[in-house]
């Protein structure tokens, strides 16, 4: 898989900048005007609607999570819309303590505030309360998906500058991106050779005066290349945000296999074709569990068809079958046309937003659930908390954390917890000190009560235990000891020792 | 684990010409230099060595992980120890899959051929002899030393370059650590040395006796075979009644919270080691359980570290017991606290065994199995074969394979059969890229060995072979065309130039 990075632009220099890199910027506007004077037509003054966005940040710590860390600075890019919004991407705002916007060539700053989030589609609309923030601004129109071959232009505040920055390239390519934002998710996604750079994040790209795309990320080790977020994805956001809440990109639950064999289909008595992709599996706990199941064939999902291999023709480009599932919203129910037992069926697949795989991907602005008793931490596992093992957290986190988080849904669903709870750390004192598990622990029991979610772990203590406290621990079983009366003492010394507002985040 | 110096080849007889600038040395380097050489100059060998240390190559055959049915040679040169009438003692290391062993005396000339006579893998242990008399002209046995090892005055002999060399080890420790080519834990040697790409079976001598054979090395510290583990073994292997080694199977932790005694109901002082995982396999009956606390092990006391004092090497873990002058099916005597009350255990010791857990430890003097059937290569999933993704297999190596790992077998699975890789043919068209996806069953059948999948391939159904996979994140299923695939996997061993569509060792 394609390692991808997102792009905001960090503590961009504003002081002490050489005279050389201001000779280099000068040669770069004059390449950027000679370019913009071979481009199609443009709107009058789109870069008008164009703002630069300052985010003022702070991020919450997955491993001691009643806390948050450093407050962070970085700038990136947005553009008004129709209804005095601004639209730029998630990954500008996410964790954001203050905003502030300033308009093309307009000096003065103006506070903004977030209104909708969607960090599945790196996207967000922010507003501006101040009315004369809009003034002589003609708001950004969308457009359509781009062909491939064709030329489009960005508009941005990349780094190393302060005035709006102009690049054109053409389409390369339209497929189905990681978006490297959550992680965990692919929508379609835009690929140019318009140079997109960090602080570039969030601004439009524009084809024949309209916004086809919102610049989002770039990829390590490949030149050249930058990518934008399509009007689909764009127009899908908006369309969520109606109802007044932003849901997201909603999912079929199932695995699909290409059906390339000609032994397999002749077994599914389905002509050797190139048409129909089978079911290999249904993720438990979906609405697909109803309607679909495995050795089911795939023929056509909406109006497209879809190919052996598992792939649909999308504005005239082949992609994976998830777009077609894509263009529903979370509730809706897609018209299938499938093959079982021998002949064509028609089926309604309803589709939704998966809550679980939420912990899998980069969260924001939530920060983490936890709660503390006796110093010992306990908060629910998720990427986020893997990550807090450093940069190598998949070789050091330890395997039954990895199996946990990652397999243990698929593998063994009848076993899985609702939310698995680990001992993040164990905030030393007189009560603790002879704990041998000081943390990163995952927790199986407390006082005989099997810890499902974070809520178990507060009624287990707040259980009658016959003076002591058994914590057990997965896969080993390794259990610790705490007398009750001591800790119930030691508690609320514990928290003001260490700073910590509140025995809990529910 | 300690890093090793493999000699893949013979080593150089002679050192590597150096370049004319190299001799312009400062004044001060070449003080340095010579003050070095005063230190590291070798001791006057005992001239006993000569006649009792011999040196051996082994020629054997090694395996491409994940295609199996290409043997390579390797030929390594190690130490060995004559030890009495036409023995040699030698580590058991790089003697699996043996093709050619040959022995030479005094370090150089004529290559005689040995054979291996006793081997045991878990012990690190092997006695080779040669048929020929004429080798045994002049040779010697070397003594061992029994009872405490002494820690001063101890040396490195080996053969290098036809000369015997002998360089001081500066005692560092004993401790219980993994055995070299086994997953239990036996009392070993640390010693610092001088000399480099120690641990091919080098004796550790003292006073004219052997100490202990050299197994490993990390930067300047080797790792060695004690005397006083090895003598029992060869003592009860010349007596006829070496049943092989023994081990603790179940897992224990230390115990440093006082609330954890009182959760137990022991009185007194902290002590003893916690159990806290017991495996199925191998039996043991009587059994400790989990939540047992081990008092004492043959009359030691066990702290609550879980070390016991050893009279002769001082702190030790508890594991040491299991394997200090005891053997499989020996009793060792525990006391343990179980329930809230002291009781008396005589724990049997279960033989060594590396088939005890669900991926073999190691597949020693067996050529890898695999099956190709229509252009899927199958393979049994082991240690060795994850191995193949390199030394840090546990990083590299795909994470559900890995996680496999120490995993114990159950009843309805006794190990694991993995798609390794699928080899491109018309045949198996839409499954190319399906590798490493852990066979679940074969036409229905329950899949734990090879022969299982050869078996239940003769039982297609409808005329397909339907082949599933474990559940996870990867593709569950394929079929394929049952009338088709003999034929299949002849035009496939022909393409790419299998010389046979299996070797299947194991029966179901």
């Amino acid at each position: 898989m394609k390692e991808s990075f997102p792009n905001p632009k960090l503590d961009p220099p504003r002081a002490h900048r050489h005279f050389s890199e201001v000779s280099i910027k000068s040669i770069c506007s004059l390449l950027a005007v000679l370019a913009l004077s071979s481009l199609p037509t443009l709107a009058a003054d789109p870069e008008k609607a164009v703002v630069q966005i300052f985010t003022f940040a702070q991020e919450a710590d997955w491993d001691e999570p009643w806390k948050f860390g450093q407050l962070r600075r970085s700038s990136g890019t947005g553009f008004i819309i129709k209804g005095r919004r601004i639209m730029t991407n998630a990954h500008v705002v996410s964790w954001a303590r203050q905003l502030m916007v300033k308009r093309y060539q307009d000096p003065r700053p103006y506070l903004a505030r977030v209104v909708f989030v969607a960090h599945d589609c790196d996207l967000a609309l922010l507003e501006v309360e101040d009315s004369l923030f809009y003034d002589g601004v003609e708001p950004l129109e969308f457009g359509p998906l781009p062909k491939v071959r064709s030329s489009v232009v960005t508009y941005g505040y990349p780094a190393g500058g302060e005035q709006i920055s102009y690049t054109r390239g053409v389409v390369s390519r339209i497929e189905l991106q990681t978006y490297a934002h959550i992680g965990n998710r692919s929508l379609l996604g835009v690929q140019t050779d318009a140079a997109i750079n960090p602080g570039n994040s969030g601004g439009p790209v524009i084809q024949d005066d309209k916004v086809i795309g919102v610049a989002f990320q770039g990829m390590p080790g490949l030149e050249n290349a930058g990518f934008f977020i399509p009007a689909p994805v764009i127009n899908h956001f908006l369309d969520d945000i109606k109802d007044g809440k932003y849901d997201g990109f909603p999912s079929a639950g199932i695995r699909t296999a290409p059906l390339q064999n000609a032994a397999y289909r002749r077994k599914l008595k389905l002509p050797d074709n190139d048409k129909g992709v089978r079911v290999d599996s249904v993720l438990p706990g979906t609405p697909a569990e109803k309607v679909l199941r495995p050795d089911d064939v795939i023929l056509q999902v909406g109006k497209h068809e879809v190919g052996s291999d598992g792939t649909i023709i999308y504005e005239g480009n082949r992609m994976a079958l998830a777009m077609a599932v894509q263009e529903a919203q979370h509730g809706q129910s897609m018209a299938l046309k499938i093959w079982r037992d021998g002949k064509e069926q028609s089926i309604a697949l309803p589709v939704e937003v998966s809550g679980t795989d939420k912990v899998l991907g980069n969260q924001y602005d939530t920060p983490p659930r936890y709660f503390v008793y006796a110093g010992l931490v306990f908060t629910p596992i998720s990427l986020d908390y893997l990550k807090t093992f450093g940069r190598g957290w998949s070789d050091t986190a330890g395997a039954e954390l990895t199996y946990e988080l990652f397999y243990r849904r698929q593998e063994s669903p009848k076993t899985v917890r609702i939310e698995p709870i680990v001992l993040s750390t164990v905030l030393a004192d007189g009560v603790n000190a002879n704990f041998r598990t000081r943390g990163r622990a995952l927790v199986d029991k407390i006082n005989g009560i099997r810890i499902e979610r974070l809520e178990d772990v507060i009624r287990a203590f707040e259980s009658p235990s016959n003076g002591q406290h058994v914590v057990e621990f997965l896969p080993k079983n390794t259990f610790e000891c705490l007398e009750r009366e001591s800790a119930d003492k030691a508690n609320a010394q514990i928290l003001k020792t260490y700073g910590i507002p509140k025995d809990r985040r529910l | 684990m300690h890093d090793r110096y493999p000699i893949s080849s013979r080593r150089p007889s002679r050192p590597a010409l150096l370049h004319p600038s190299s001799f312009i040395l400062h004044p001060l380097a070449l003080a340095l230099a010579l003050l070095l050489l005063c230190q590291r100059a070798p001791a006057a060998p005992a001239p006993d060595w000569e006649s009792s240390l011999v040196y051996l190559e082994v020629t054997r055959r090694a395996y491409e992980v994940f295609q199996p049915w290409t043997p390579k040679s390797r030929t390594v040169q190690k130490n060995g120890l004559v030890i009495g009438a036409r023995e040699i003692l030698t580590t058991a290391e790089e003697l699996s899959d043996r093709t050619l062993v040959r022995v030479q005396r005094g370090g150089r000339g004529k290559w005689w051929d040995a054979e291996v006579v006793w081997l045991d893998y878990h012990a690190n242990l092997a006695v080779l002899t040669a048929k020929e008399d004429a080798f045994w002209t002049g040779l010697k046995p070397a003594t061992f030393i029994t009872g405490k090892l002494p820690k001063e005055g101890l040396q490195i002999v080996r053969w290098r370059s036809g000369n015997l060399e002998a360089r001081k080890a500066e005692f560092n420790q004993f401790l219980v650590e993994d055995a070299r080519l086994s997953f239990f834990q036996h009392l070993q040697l640390e010693a610092s040395t001088e000399m480099q790409a120690v641990g091919w079976a080098e004796p550790l001598v003292a006073n004219g006796k052997v100490a202990g054979l050299a197994t490993g090395q990390g930067g300047n510290n080797a790792r060695f075979l004690p005397a006083s583990f090895i003598e029992p073994i060869l003592a009860a292997r010349k007596a006829g009644k070496y049943p092989g080694l023994g081990f603790f199977p179940f897992t224990w932790t230390p115990v440093e919270n006082p609330s954890t005694f009182k959760f137990l109901k022991l009185p007194g002082d902290p002590r003893g080691a916690l159990v806290i995982d017991v495996p199925a396999t191998p039996k043991v009956e009587p059994n400790l359980k989990p939540r047992d606390l081990i008092l004492q092990v043959d009359g030691f006391d066990v702290d609550n570290q879980g070390y016991y004092k050893d009279p002769d090497y001082g702190q030790l873990i508890v594991e040491n017991l299991g394997s200090r002058r005891k053997f499989a099916g020996e009793v060792v005597k525990m006391k343990i606290w179980r329930d809230g009350a002291q009781m008396n255990l005589d724990y049997r010791l279960p033989k060594l065994d590396y088939s005890v857990k669900l991926l073999a430890e190691q597949t020693f003097d067996q050529a890898p199995e695999f099956l190709i059937a229509g252009g899927l290569v199958l393979q049994p999933l082991n240690i060795p074969l994850l191995r193949g993704f390199g030394e840090d297999w546990k990083r590299r190596a795909p994470f559900r394979l890995a996680h496999y790992a120490g995993g114990p077998p159950s009843a309805e699975r006794s190990g694991l059969v993995v798609l390794t890789s699928v080899l491109p043919d018309p045949y198996v068209v839409g499954y190319q890229d399906a590798r490493f996806l852990v066979v679940d069953t074969v036409n229905g059948q329950k899949i734990s060995r090879l022969a299982d999948v050869q078996a239940a391939l003769e039982k297609p159904q409808d005329g397909f072979h339907t082949i599933e996979f474990h559940r996870g994140d990867n593709l569950l299923r394929i079929v394929l065309d049952a009338g088709l695939m003999d034929a299949a996997t002849k035009r496939i061993l022909e393409r790419y130039r299998i010389p046979a569509a299996s070797h299947i060792g194991v029966k179901p």
